[in-house]
C-alpha cells in the first residue's frame, strides 16, 4: 500500500485530516478560556497592572488565532454547502484579511511572552524602580507599539508571502525571540541561584539547599509549549517556499492540519501557565463565578 | 495560509469530506510530487523534526535544572539548641577580623535589619490587601531569608516576611514547597517610600 503509483497525479503522503468536531471544540475552549481571561482583569482594579496587561496581550493573540482556525473552517463549510463561490473576489480578499489575522496572532503571541519576559526581568532586576520604569502609561504604549508593529507585518507578510524576502524574517524572528527570552529567564535563574549559595555559606544560617526543581520544570514548560505548538508551523512555512516538490517535505506538509491543532492547542495552554498562577486572578474567577450561580 | 492549501489540494485525494482546499489561485502553481526512489523513509523529516525538537527541551530542561542548584547538601535535622550556638558563634565571630564572609555577614544582617523594618511597614500596609490570598502558593515571589540575629524581633520579623507577599524583598524560601516558583512573580511589586531602603535593597539585588 506505500508503493507509489506510476500515475504522478497520486502521492503517497495523504493529508492527515482532524475531524472538524475536534477543531471547533479546540477552538471554541480556547477562545472561552482567553476571553474568561481577558473579562477578569478589566472586571477587578486590583489587576490593572503592566503585568496583567501583557498577559492579557498574550490572551488576545491566543483569541487571534483560534479565531482564524474557527472562520476558517466555517468559511470551508459555507463553500461546502454553496453559499460562496470559490474562485470570487471577496473570497480571495477575506483569505488574505484570515491569513493575516493568524500571523498577527503569532507575532502578537511572540512579542506578548518577550514583554511578559521582560517585565519580570525588570521585577527582579529593579525591583525598586519598577514603579519608575514600568508605570501603567508605558506598558499601554509598549503595547500599542507592539501590536501595531505585529499588524503591520501580518499584512505585509500576508500580501506578500510568497516572497522569500518574507518567508526568511519570519522564520529568524520566531528562534531569535525564544533565544532572548531564554536568555532573560536563565540570567534570573542565575541570580536566585547567587543569592541562595551567599545565603546558604553564611554560617548561621539555617538555609536548606536543594536543587529548586519547580522553576526549571515551569521555564521548561513555557518555551516548550511555545516551541511545540508553533515550530511545526514555522516549519511548514518554509518547507512550502523552499522545497514544495521534494517528496520528503511533501510528506511533512501533510501533517498541517495536526499543526493547526497544536496552535489551537496553544491557546488552552497559555492561560494556565501564565494567568490562572495568580491568586488574585484566580480569586476574580471563583468570584465571578460564584455571583453568576 | 492559501498557497498552502493549495499543495494540499495537489496532494490530497480527498477533496470532497474535508476540503480546506477550495481556494485555487491561478497564479500558483505546484506541479504533482513523485514518490520514486525514496531513499530514506518518506516521513524522516517529521520524525526528525519532533525528535531533535524533544531533545533540545529536554537538553533546555537540564540545563534549567543546572543553573537553579545550590549546590550545599541538606540541614534538615539541626537540633533548636545547635542553632542558637551557631548564632552565638556568629555574634561572637562579630569582634574577630575574618574574611570576606564576615564583612559579608554583616553587610546582610544591616541590610536585612533596614529591609525588615520595610518590610514590616509594607506589611501593615498589605495586611488587608492580602488576607484573600495568603496561601502557602507564595509561588510568585523571590524572597531573601535575611540571617536571624539572637534578637527575638528579628525572628517576628522573619515570619512575617514569609507568611505576607513580599516581592521586593528577595528570599529563599527553603522549607516551603515552592520551590524556585518564586522566579515567576504574578504579583506587583511595592511601591516602597525610604531612600536608605532602596539604597540597600539595591546593593542587594545589584
Amino acid at each position: 500500500k506505500n508503493i507509489s503509483d506510476f500515475s504522478l497525479n497520486v502521492t503517497d503522503c495523504t493529508q492527515v485530516v482532524v475531524p472538524e468536531e475536534v477543531f471547533f471544540t479546540v477552538a471554541a475552549a480556547g477562545i472561552l478560556e482567553n476571553l474568561l481571561v481577558l473579562i477578569a482583569v478589566v472586571r477587578n482594579k486590583n489587576l490593572h497592572l503592566p503585568m496583567y496587561f501583557f498577559i492579557c496581550s498574550l490572551a488576545i493573540s491566543d483569541m487571534l488565532g483560534s479565531l482564524y482556525k474557527t472562520l476558517e473552517n466555517i468559511f470551508i463549510i459555507l463553500c461546502k454547502m454553496g453559499y460562496l463561490t470559490r474562485r470570487g473576489d471577496f473570497e480571495k480578499k477575506l483569505d488574505d484579511a484570515m491569513d493575516s489575522m493568524f500571523i498577527l496572532s503569532l507575532l502578537g503571541s511572540i512579542f506578548s511572552l518577550l514583554a511578559i519576559a521582560a517585565d519580570r526581568y525588570i521585577t527582579i532586576f529593579y525591583a525598586l524602580r519598577y514603579h519608575n520604569i514600568m508605570t501603567l502609561r508605558r506598558a499601554l504604549a509598549i503595547l500599542a507599539i507592539i501590536w501595531t508593529f505585529c499588524a503591520g507585518s501580518s499584512i505585509a507578510i500576508a500580501l506578500f508571502s510568497y516572497e522569500a524576502a518574507t518567508v526568511i524574517p519570519f522564520t529568524i524572528l520566531f528562534p531569535l525571540m525564544m533565544f532572548f527570552i531564554l536568555c532573560l529567564y536563565i540570567h534570573m535563574f542565575l541570580l536566585a541561584r547567587s543569592h541562595a549559595k551567599k545565603i546558604a555559606s553564611l554560617p548561621t544560617s539555617t538555609v536548606h539547599q536543594r536543587t529548586n526543581m519547580k522553576g526549571a520544570i515551569t521555564l521548561t514548560i513555557f518555551l516548550g509549549v511555545f516551541l511545540c505548538c508553533w515550530a511545526p508551523f514555522v516549519l511548514h512555512i518554509l518547507l512550502a517556499r523552499f522545497c514544495p516538490h521534494n517528496p520528503y517535505c511533501a510528506c511533512y506538509m501533510s501533517i498541517f492540519h495536526v499543526n493547526g491543532t497544536l496552535i489551537m492547542c496553544n491557546a488552552i495552554i497559555d492561560p494556565m501557565i501564565f494567568a490562572f498562577r495568580s491568586p488574585e486572578l484566580r480569586c476574580t474567577f471563583k468570584k465571578m463565578f460564584c455571583c453568576s450561580r | 495560509m492559501s498557497a498552502l492549501r493549495l499543495i494540499s489540494n495537489r496532494t490530497s485525494q480527498q477533496a470532497l469530506s474535508n476540503s480546506d482546499y477550495t481556494w485555487e489561485y491561478e497564479y500558483y502553481e505546484y506541479g504533482p510530487v513523485s514518490f520514486e526512489g525514496l531513499k530514506a523513509h518518506k516521513y524522516s523529516i517529521v520524525i526528525g523534526f519532533w525528535v531533535g525538537l524533544a531533545v533540545f527541551v529536554i537538553f533546555m530542561f537540564f540545563v534549567l535544572t543546572l543553573l537553579t542548584k545550590t549546590g550545599a547538601p541538606h540541614q534538615d535535622n539541626a537540633e533548636p539548641s545547635e542553632k542558637r550556638c551557631r548564632m552565638n558563634s556568629f555574634v561572637a565571630d562579630f569582634g574577630r577580623p575574618l574574611d570576606s564572609e564576615r564583612v559579608f555577614s554583616r553587610q546582610i544582617a544591616e541590610e536585612s535589619r533596614s529591609l525588615f523594618h520595610f518590610c514590616i511597614n509594607e506589611v501593615e500596609h498589605l495586611d488587608k490587601a492580602k488576607q484573600n490570598h495568603r496561601s502557602p502558593g507564595l509561588e510568585s515571589n523571590i524572597h531573601f531569608e535575611e540571617v536571624p540575629r539572637s534578637s527575638g524581633m528579628f525572628e517576628e520579623d522573619l515570619n512575617c516576611l514569609t507568611k505576607f507577599n513580599i516581592p521586593n524583598c528577595v528570599n529563599t524560601e527553603q522549607n516551603s514547597s515552592l520551590g524556585e516558583d518564586d522566579l515567576l512573580i504574578s504579583e506587583p511589586p511595592i511601591i516602597l517610600e525610604t531612600k536608605s531602603v532602596m539604597q540597600s535593597s539595591c546593593r542587594i539585588l545589584d
